[in-house]
């Protein structure tokens, strides 16, 4: 946990390779607006089995052994959203936020780089900078440092060690995954704090950091302690770091605490790996749709935790799947893919922007969903809706990108 | 609780004083500052006795062992040490490796290597619909490969290999010599592979061995031209599949060029991203090396592919490779190779990295010129730049100080406790590294893993090292040959623990968390 001006001086210099962005004025985020949380599926969701688009005839014929049902009703079937699209039925908990006008969908967005590499993708999205693999601050990181006065701690990261998307030369809070963050440590010992200090006697550099980073921990670990989240079952998986989909409602109860606890923390974000479905990924049931219920699981603890006028959480993936099954019952990389945000504000019970439908001509490649709308896009309307940005501002957080007016509605003025 | 606590107390003046020269360099930089100038005339100190033992010992291995220990003492003064070392490691680097018998799976041929990943494929598509594979069990057993592992799991298995050898081979002088191990880490991180990626999952120890270790202290030309022919790196970067435009139309299902590996070539593998390329001359190494790509048959697991080739001649930085019946086909490539490998930018951008890792984070820029003289003049020999290093004064100059990386002190803790041989203490090892944010060969970006202290020394990590070396060294026996080299601070605070737990004090200590 960062949390004060030393070590947003050691994480500043740590990023000594980027320069800072040239951000003309601060306070671009006033500090009366709401919070954004980014839930990021590395490896690749299937879109296509979560918002399923069940008005088109292609769709089971394409997806002959993984396709979700045509809605009857039941739930053994996609739950019906409208004449076109259908919700999984492991989603079925979202549900009621879809008919409360709070959720909605972008059935086609993503990245405008065709690359279909997973660390290439998510490296652009991470930097907001499609194309470029030089190295650059996280576009999160960089927004923290227009919150406000333009000083202090106003991102939150669970669950990875480091995710790019936050580093850079802001300070920022970064928690440990699953369990680990609830854990103060040997040093939460005040003998043991004495005993390291002595063997640090005379190093005021290690005395301090040490101090500063065992008093950090405990504090995490205290807002964090509840009899309920003890009994959590903490998952560990190498997913890029990225916590196990059952983790991440673990991660994301941290979160919420953490950032109902400290108010200066505006941003928050939570990963999990898990979604690179190239084999069986199943239909109705099987691997996948067990993903999706936890997501949906996880989508319900943040509703409960950003719940003020202006929150937003918003769901992506760094791109998304074959609309076709491959010979393994399962999807390989693609390009398209549905973003979710949920939210007061948000103009949601309805899905948003282009969708043509799953025909050979109207997909991308002949193989995947198209990119009609750029992920900055979508990202540039929630900044504004529900954090505040002026427009003007936003080429600090995504260098060269164009607004996109097709998107406008997908908030509440 | 409504507020975080903090931790508060009156900020010595010379951290404000640090933190103002610290925000300057941050602002004041025009381009990221990467080596210092002495302005002023600076008399060199140079180690002598028992503190250049251990800074020889410290960065030259991953930490002392009761062997290394003696053998510095043996030797007249420590330089000559290094030295010895040096050769040592090129010498090893020229013979395999001492792999445990049950990782050699990883030095497999390339063509049994390739056979294991397509029966994976095979196996994995026999799976009946619907069955749920646990995907952890090949983690849940991490350094136990004493089952014989199936072919639904070989991919993960041979990366827990992969990982394994990195652990014994940094951990044990028997297993590789100390030097040659930490060269090892260092290419391959300059050359980095992201093991999680698909394909290359069950080549990152071979890549290791036969790219990183078989070139350590070689020609530089030559260890770039391994890398590019690896599959490792031929799947990490997506050359196998970049194929001439008109290739593509005929038949290639719309495949054409594809940048990536060219533009890593220049930016991170040899001249440096203000090496002075062009986005053009992007695009025209990745024409020079289209056909590139992997041979799942051959004994290299290279191969060039005429058909896939852009014809025509090509400029890279103003150099003609024309497709002369001299440098046609894979010899323009090569060529391409040779020449950015030799480039004066290339030589001051390996000669930094090399500073960087065995000097200082901001090593003098007098001894990156005398390193990069030296690269040109012996035509990319790692071994010459090498020994200029460790013959300087500044590898010897008591400022220059590193701090450890998390895998350099996971190795540490495993020497240093006399446990290279236990699997369970790799298990804490691995897992420390990996929770302290570099995984073992884990990192995903071609850039490789930072090494200097701004990346790793921030208080919550300092925290987790503490615990970490707390918990593993429980109990372990003391060392008592390494408390001459501790200072007299140390030496007190670890002395007032009981001999249980003095160990634990020992690996926290500045001396070894440090190097």
């Amino acid at each position: 946990m960062l949390s004060n001006r030393r070590q947003a001086i050691f994480q500043t210099l740590s990023m000594g390779a980027f320069a800072l962005p040239a951000i003309s004025a601060f306070a671009n985020v006033p500090s009366s607006s709401g919070r954004m949380v980014l839930v990021f599926l590395r490896g690749a969701y299937d879109g296509l089995s979560m918002l399923v688009p069940h008005g088109d005839e292609r769709y089971s014929q394409i997806r002959p052994n993984i396709g979700i049902p045509k809605p009857d009703g039941s739930q053994k079937t996609a739950l019906a959203l409208d004449a076109t699209f259908g919700l999984h039925p492991a989603c079925a908990a979202l549900l009621p936020l879809w008919q409360q006008g709070v959720l909605a969908a972008i059935p086609c967005a993503g990245s405008p780089d065709a690359s279909r590499s997973h660390f290439d993708a998510q490296y652009h999205w991470e930097t907001g900078k499609p194309g470029s693999s030089s190295p650059s601050p996280g576009w999160l990181n960089v927004l923290s440092g227009m919150v406000g006065n333009g000083v202090g701690l106003h991102a939150l990261g669970v669950g990875e060690s480091s995710p790019r998307i936050l580093s850079g030369p802001r300070p920022v809070q970064l928690v440990g995954n699953g369990l680990s963050a609830t854990r103060a440590g040997t040093l939460a010992e005040s003998k043991t704090r004495e005993a390291v200090l002595q063997l640090y006697a005379g190093n005021e550099k290690m005395a301090s950091a040490m101090l500063e980073g065992a008093t950090n921990r405990m504090s995490t670990a205290a807002m964090l302690k509840s009899p309920s989240m003890a009994s959590s079952n903490e998952q560990q998986a190498a997913n890029n770091g990225a916590g196990s989909p059952q983790g991440l409602a673990l991660d994301a109860k941290h979160l919420g605490t953490l950032m109902q606890q400290n108010r200066e923390l505006r941003l928050g974000f939570l990963s999990s790996g898990g979604w690179d479905t190239h084999i069986n990924q199943g239909n109705v049931t099987g691997l996948l749709a067990n993903n999706l219920s936890n997501l949906s699981n996880t989508l319900i603890q943040l509703r409960a935790a950003f719940n003020e006028p202006n929150d937003v959480v918003i769901v992506a993936s760094e791109f998304g799947r074959t609309c076709a099954e491959n010979g393994t019952r399962g999807t390989d990389h693609g390009h398209g893919n549905v973003m979710w945000l949920l939210g007061n504000r948000v103009q949601g019970g309805k899905w948003h922007g282009r969708w043509d439908g799953l025909g050979q001509n109207q997909i991308n490649e002949g193989r995947d969903l198209p990119v009609h709308h750029d992920f900055r896009g979508v990202f540039a309307q929630a900044l504004v809706a529900s954090l505040g940005l002026t427009k003007g501002s936003l080429a600090d957080v995504f260098p060269g990108f164009r607004w996109d007016n097709n998107l406008d509605g997908i908030f509440k003025a | 609780m409504t507020q975080t606590p903090r931790f508060k107390r009156n900020r010595p003046l010379w951290l404000v004083l640090e933190s103002f020269l610290f925000l300057c360099l941050w602002g004041c930089a025009q381009s990221p500052q990467s080596t210092r100038t002495a302005s002023l005339p600076v008399n060199h100190i140079e180690l002598q006795g028992p503190a250049a033992e251990w800074r020889a010992i410290n960065r030259l291995s991953y930490g002392p062992t009761a062997t290394l220990m003696a053998d510095i003492k043996s030797k007249a003064h420590p330089k000559d040490w290094a030295l010895n070392q040096l050769d040592e490691a090129r010498k090893a680097s020229l013979e395999a490796p001492k792999l445990p018998l049950d990782l050699v799976s990883i030095n497999d041929s390339l063509p049994l290597i390739f056979d294991g990943a397509r029966r994976e494929r095979e196996a994995r598509a026999a799976v009946p619909a619907g069955t749920r594979l646990n995907e952890l069990v090949v983690n849940e057993r991490r350094f136990n490969f004493q089952e014989q592992s199936e072919s639904l799991f070989y991919n993960r298995t041979q990366v827990n290999k992969a990982i394994a050898w990195r652990l014994a081979s940094c951990s044990s002088d028997d297993v590789e010599q100390p030097l040659l191990a930490r060269m090892t880490e260092f290419w391959f991180n300059h050359f980095n592979v992201y093991q999680q990626k698909g394909s290359v999952r069950p080549f990152t120890g071979h890549y290791a061995i036969n790219v990183a270790r078989a070139h350590a202290l070689g020609k530089f030309e030559d260890l770039v031209l391994a890398s590019a022919k690896h599959p490792a790196m031929l799947y990490y970067l997506d050359q196998w599949l970049s194929v001439s435009p008109q290739a593509g139309r005929a038949g290639q299902s719309g495949r054409g060029l594809n940048e990536n590996y060219a533009r890593e070539l220049m930016e991170l593998h040899t001249l440096g991203v203000h090496g002075g390329y062009t986005q053009e001359d992007v695009r025209e190494l990745a024409r020079v090396l289209t056909g590139w790509t992997v041979a799942p048959r051959s004994q290299d697991g290279f191969q060039f592919v005429m058909r896939l080739h852009e014809s025509g001649n090509k400029t890279i930085m103003g150099q003609s490779i024309p497709s002369s019946a001299q440098f046609m086909g894979v010899k323009e490539g090569e060529q391409a190779i040779r020449f950015l490998a030799n480039h004066p930018a290339t030589a001051q951008r390996i000669s930094l990295r090399l500073a960087e890792y065995f000097v200082a984070d901001l090593p003098p820029q007098a001894l990156v010129d005398q390193m990069a003289k030296t690269f040109l003049a012996t035509g990319g020999d790692i071994y010459q730049v090498m020994k200029v290093m460790l013959s300087s004064a500044a590898f010897w100059d008591p400022e220059n100080k590193l701090y450890r990386t998390p895998y350099d002190f996971a190795c540490a803790s495993l020497r240093v406790l006399n446990v290279a041989q236990d699997r369970n203490k790799w298990l804490q090892a691995f897992g420390y590294s990996f929770v302290a944010g570099q995984g073992i060969q884990n990192w995903q970006t071609p850039d490789g893993y930072a090494f200097n202290a701004n990346t790793w020394f921030t208080p919550e990590a300092l925290t987790r090292r503490i615990d970490f070396a707390l918990t593993i060294a429980r109990n372990a026996t003391e060392r008592s040959d390494l408390y001459p080299y501790l200072s007299d601070t140390t030496t007190k605070a670890v002395m007032k623990q009981p001999p249980q737990q003095r160990m634990g004090f020992v690996l926290g200590s500045s001396e070894l968390v440090f190097k």
